[in-house]
């Protein structure tokens, strides 16, 4: 359940961020940070995809597959679990990434991606119970 | 299991509420902006240009320049220098830059702001300078905000501030009240040079030292 909360809130958070890159959206409400440098370096992009619509199709995934593990007939399901934990360790990896960037290469910050690397950490944290669960089933 | 789903409801509705908020903020800053009903007057005040040499020359130099278009780099590399130590260091002339953002390139407006920033700590036609002698770098960038600031680190301004002034929508109306009086008067490419002695707008026909020579000559000699 904390999966799917959490996931939607990146969904929120990561559509803001593409419909800036994509142009609906003016300078980012960023206060004190530096969002604009960060989002219209090089970074921002990956060829001609915005790094933060991968993000959303991420934080969707993550969505869709905390809801179908929600779903009684497949609230077992060993393969959802692991996707789960597979998905949020690799966007885990990857905002880790992003997160050294900002810090060495671009030397700027934008609350919103530490605000999603925060959050893809703690979705991380949250599919880590599940998997021991399973663990646990499949060594007994 | 119910409570889950009312709790999703709530964070659903949360978060489209919080988007579509954010998506109202803020107005365009790469772009001209739209300055509603403004009178003549009011279009003068607002569309300053940045002085170049003694303020109180009697005659001033009105260049109307994009800072993308190349032929706008040629006269600031090139025949500003000469105009320089001809008539400005001599207190002849003061040369008056006014921002004319074609709408032809995709940095131009943001790149009159990011001068405009760099003013506010006194270095505005270093980076001026700057801008044009690296205009074939940043020029091709996808984005060149981060070239934009590391100029002005370059230059030794206080970066923070810089940052402040350029990620927010500073000078947008300035910039764009500036290139509504270069229309105004008729200027339609860049670079527009004219000479005013306090009297008479001549404008120079052509962005060559000969050219804005033959009218400053012209007008300083009573002409």
């Amino acid at each position: 359940m904390a999966v799917a909360l959490l996931s939607l809130a990146g969904v929120f958070l990561a559509f803001y961020l593409v419909a800036h890159n994509l142009g609906w959206t003016p300078p980012l409400l960023c206060g004190t940070g530096d969002c604009g440098i960060v989002q219209s370096s090089s970074h921002a992009w990956v060829g001609p995809i915005p790094v933060s619509a991968i993000g959303l199709a991420g934080y969707l995934a993550l969505f869709v597959l905390s809801l179908m593990g929600l779903q009684e007939s497949m609230a077992r399901s060993r393969l959802i679990a692991l996707l789960l934990f597979g998905g949020a360790l690799a966007g885990v990896l990857y905002s880790g990434y992003l997160t050294y960037l900002e810090a060495a290469v671009i030397k700027a910050w934008c609350r919103y991606c530490v605000a999603s690397a925060i959050l893809i950490t703690v979705v991380f944290a949250a599919t880590i119970p599940e998997v021991r669960r399973i663990r646990g089933m499949g060594s007994g | 299991m119910k409570n889950f789903y009312v709790v999703l409801g709530v964070v659903a509705v949360a978060g489209v509420a919080v988007v579509w908020w954010a998506l109202q903020g803020g107005t365009p800053v790469m772009e001209p902006v739209d300055l509603g009903e403004i009178t003549d007057q009011e279009l003068v005040d607002l569309a300053q240009g940045v002085v170049y040499g003694n303020e109180d020359a009697p005659i001033t130099i009105m260049e109307f320049a994009d800072y993308q278009c190349n032929h706008c780099a040629i006269f600031a590399l090139s025949v500003k220098p000469l105009l320089d130590t001809d008539y400005i260091e001599t207190g002849q002339a003061k040369l008056v830059f006014h921002d004319f953002p074609t709408g032809l390139f995709p940095h131009s407006f943001l790149a009159a702001r990011a001068a405009r920033c760099a003013g506010e700590q006194d270095q505005y036609f270093e980076y001026h300078d700057e801008v044009f002698r690296t205009q074939m770098d940043w020029g091709a960038m996808e984005s060149a905000v981060g070239h934009f600031r590391d100029l002005a680190d370059g230059l030794g301004l206080d970066g923070r501030a810089f940052r402040r002034c350029l990620n927010g929508n500073k000078y947008a109306d300035v910039v764009t009240a500036n290139r509504s009086l270069g229309e105004r008067i008729g200027v339609t490419g860049t670079p527009s040079i004219f000479v005013h002695d306090g009297q008479m707008l001549n404008f120079t026909g052509g962005y060559n030292y000969a050219d804005v020579q033959r009218v400053l000559e012209a007008v300083g000699s009573g002409n």
